[in-house]
């Protein structure tokens, strides 16, 4: 089992390593995108990473290395299965093969790929333009 | 007069209120003559319990009705108003409890003794213990200064309890009152009443008679503010409220003296900050507000730079002080530390937990309140725990810092040279500039941060927070409702320069304390022109949501935003990381965190409590109007409840 774990490890490490390396450009997305946001919503991806891939941890414009490409992104969601988790060390619930398929995997990665990017310029949000230029001229009164 | 003092009376109704009122009665009665079950019950089910009339009942039927007697009153001076008389000269503005005839004696004395009755302490009527206990921390939180929350024997304090054990752990002073009526019923009380919650209380007494129980007031009052602050119970016996006072005099109020440092300390301390080429002061939270307007007239007068805990708790440094923040230069050559750890000098306050070995008798061990726990008794030998903390901490003396400020004060004035004075001006000319730079730069990047998400639906939490600054910036506010789970992005873009700008969390984790809280800060803030705002997450809310009711009937300015992730989210996340971890499944980590099918509509919930409200609210676009209006009402003293459905985290 240990003999395994390590393996995959390696693998994972050596992928990152290899996509980090060689190519900044994301892995093509096969899966279905619709399918693939039931399956965000149902198995709980939500509960960190918000209905739209904002929250406590973002998936969205995070250049993760997890994100880069679905079979990285299969690796990580089972590296740490059936194990309490070892790699890398967050709070992710694991997702093994009885939780997730491989297809499912792939819709699951072909909707967050799917996420548009939601920071609107500063400039076009005049209630955060307003909380900066009203520190700016606050004074502060006892 | 007060029109709330006669609130509870029916005397206050309007005429047509009360027509209304017995007309409303009147139609009932007549439908449930009419009414269809009424008629199929079955007969036989009343002859099983038939019993005899009375021989007054036959009186009556028979029309042989005589009017009582007219009472006369024996009591003259009851027991429970020179209680009352005892909180008025405490300054005790609240009692809140829920009615039990227990204290039956001190509660009418609230309602009826005193010009104007009903007023300091005014009844605030609670509709759950545990809002009742979550009120006074609330209050005492954001004013510095104990309120009571009175119980009803052992069923109240029961009720009560794990709102005492936050207020504890926190270290909130309180007065905890609690009604004992050994002749009624048997099971609302005990030989030792207080022994329930002895092992999170400060203190507890219980008097045997009227003389001894104000006294007990009295001191119950000095050890709730006196450090260790904490929960103080009375347990006050029934006979003592009623019987006759007759001629006692009742005596004068003798308030807590609370020592600060010896003169040779402090002057060494001043000598050491005015040597210093660039003094920092660390600072924790106070005990009053008058403990922040000492520590801020300290910092001006060495010019020394300033931590606060503004973002994490009340009575703390204000943020945007012009001496708040890291300083010009942070190689600081000279650190006293007030109520927070310095590596030269700390002055600290003890805190509850140097009393649990004492008090507590059920061996709880108090988890996190026992691990920061550097205990000082004379002569002990450290653990290397506490030597290691001790180290980091420099001089470590037990005392309350902000009784030491004004004598550290005094002596600096004696000291300080016109050359001192020169130098000083120039630095804090320096740090102002620099504390002012810091802040607008860790603004400008809080703000980058938060925009994550910012148009979508549900509402980002952040936004939430976004949106209501600007409404409240430029009015008198106060956080009262704990933030982490919702983000707490006031931390990173509001400012929090007042002592009750932020009432920090509950204390120990325990939920439901929420609404209680801003409940009873809102109480303080009535009367203050100012008005409080609640981050309300659906889970605390559903634990005891009457105090929504209490905010309504005692016309309180809170301002209910709801963190509404239709779930107890935190919990989900936990359930779900273990059904991942166990390769069980990931599909049914919800069973038992969520709270929909059906979802609860909380702006009917608010509604029929009274408070007005209004959501769902799933478009951001929508949430700026609609906080407006939740201001302009709490503007208005009129509490409000906007539901809005967010993202969990
Ligand atoms: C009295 C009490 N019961 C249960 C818990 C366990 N608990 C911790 S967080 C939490 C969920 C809180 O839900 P909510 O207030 O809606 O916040 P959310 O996590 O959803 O943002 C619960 C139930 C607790 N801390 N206290
Ligand atoms: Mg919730």
């Amino acid at each position: 089992m240990r003999r395994v774990l390590i393996g995959t490890i390696t693998f994972l490490l050596g992928s990152i390593a290899t996509s980090m390396a060689y190519s900044q450009e994301l892995g093509p997305v096969n899966g279905n995108a619709e399918a693939g946001a039931q399956l965000y919503y149902d198995h709980g991806c939500h509960g960190c990473h918000g209905y739209s891939g904002y929250g406590r941890q973002d998936l969205n414009n995070t250049g993760s290395p997890w994100l880069m490409n679905v079979e990285v992104f299969r690796a990580f969601l089972r590296a740490r299965a059936n194990e309490a988790p070892i790699l890398p060390s967050t709070s992710m619930p694991n997702y093994p093969q009885n939780s997730l398929s491989d297809e499912m995997v792939n819709d699951i990665y072909a909707y967050i790929r799917s996420l548009p990017d939601n920071r609107p310029e500063t400039e076009d949000i005049p209630t955060l333009l307003n909380i900066l230029e009203a520190a700016g001229q606050r004074e502060f009164k006892k | 007069m007060n029109k709330n003092n006669t609130k509870d009376s029916d005397r206050s109704l309007p005429k047509t209120d009360r027509r209304k009122f017995l007309k409303g009665a009147a139609t009932s009665a007549a439908a449930l003559a009419i009414s269809p079950t009424a008629k199929a019950q079955d007969p036989s089910a009343y002859n099983a319990s038939y019993t005899a009339p009375s021989y007054q009942q036959m009186q009556r039927d028979a029309g042989m009705v005589t009017p009582p007697e007219p009472d006369t009153r024996m009591v003259v001076r009851p027991g429970s108003d020179l209680m009352v008389q005892a909180l008025k000269e405490m300054g005790i503005e609240f009692v809140t409890s829920n009615p039990g005839s227990s204290f039956e004696g001190i509660q009418e004395s609230i309602a009826n003794y005193g010009d104007p009755p009903n007023h300091l302490p005014e009844f605030i009527t609670a509709l759950h213990e545990e809002s009742s206990v979550d009120m006074a921390n609330g209050y005492a939180k954001s004013e510095g200064r104990p309120m009571v929350a009175m119980l009803h024997g052992t069923l109240g304090i029961q009720h009560a309890s794990m709102s005492i054990f936050q207020a504890y752990h926190t270290g909130t002073p309180m007065l905890l009152l609690v009604g004992r009526d050994v002749g009624f019923i048997q099971a609302h009380t005990a030989d030792d009443m207080a022994a329930m919650c002895r092992s999170f209380t400060k203190w507890d007494a219980q008097p045997t008679s009227l003389e001894e129980c104000i006294d007990t007031l009295h001191e119950a009052y000095r050890q709730a503010v006196t450090p260790p602050t904490g929960p103080v119970m009375v347990v006050i016996d029934i006979e003592l409220q009623k019987e006759e006072a007759q001629g006692f005099q009742l005596p004068p109020f003798r308030p807590a003296v609370i020592e600060g440092i010896d003169a040779a300390t402090a002057k060494n301390i001043a000598q050491r900050l005015l040597n210093a080429n660039n003094p920092r002061l660390e600072t924790g939270p106070f005990r009053t507000p008058e403990g922040v307007e000492s520590a801020v007239q300290l910092a001006e007068l060495v010019g020394a730079s300033t931590s606060t805990t503004a973002v994490a708790a009340s009575m703390s440094f204000p943020q945007r002080h012009p001496m708040c923040g890291p300083g010009a230069d942070t190689n600081y050559d000279f650190i006293l530390g007030l109520e927070a750890a310095s590596p030269d000098i700390t002055l600290k306050r003890p805190i509850v937990n140097s009393l649990t070995a004492e008090r507590d008798k059920m061996s709880i061990g108090f988890g996190s309140l026992r691990e920061n726990y550097v205990p000082n008794p004379p002569g002990a030998e450290p653990t290397p725990m506490e030597e290691d903390q001790r180290a980091n901490q420099g001089t470590l003396l037990t005392i309350d810092a902000q009784a030491s400020i004004p004598i550290i004060i005094s002596e600096l004035s004696r000291l300080i040279t016109p050359e001192q004075q020169r130098v000083i001006n120039e630095r804090k000319a320096r740090h102002a500039t620099a504390n002012r730079e810091a802040f607008l730069s860790a603004l400008a990047d809080a703000v980058e941060e938060k925009k994550r998400g910012w148009d979508l639906s549900p509402v980002s939490t952040a936004r939430l927070y976004a949106e209501l600054w600007p409404l409240i910036m430029n009015e008198d506010w106060c956080l009262a409702s704990p933030t982490n789970f919702s983000g707490g992005h006031h931390r990173q873009l509001w400012e929090h320069n007042k002592p009750y700008s932020f009432l920090g969390t509950q204390g120990a984790g325990g939920m439901g304390y929420g609404l209680g809280a801003s409940v009873g800060a809102a109480l303080a803030a009535r009367s203050r022109g100012r008005f409080v705002v609640n981050v309300q997450c659906d889970g605390d809310l559903n634990y005891a949501p009457g105090a929504l009711w209490t905010a309504a009937h005692h016309e309180l300015p809170m301002l209910a935003v709801m963190h509404n992730n239709r779930a107890w989210h935190q919990e989900y996340m936990f359930v779900q990381y273990l059904a991942g971890v166990r390769g069980r499944g990931t599909e049914r980590g919800h069973i038992g965190c969520v709270l929909r099918d059906p979802f609860i509509d909380y702006s009917k919930m608010a509604e029929s409590y009274g408070v007005a409200s209004e959501g769902p609210i799933e478009d951001p676009t929508l949430l700026a109007a609609a906080l407006n209006r939740g201001v302009e009402s709490v503007k208005a003293g009129k509490p409000y409840l906007i539901d809005v459905i967010t993202q969990p985290r």
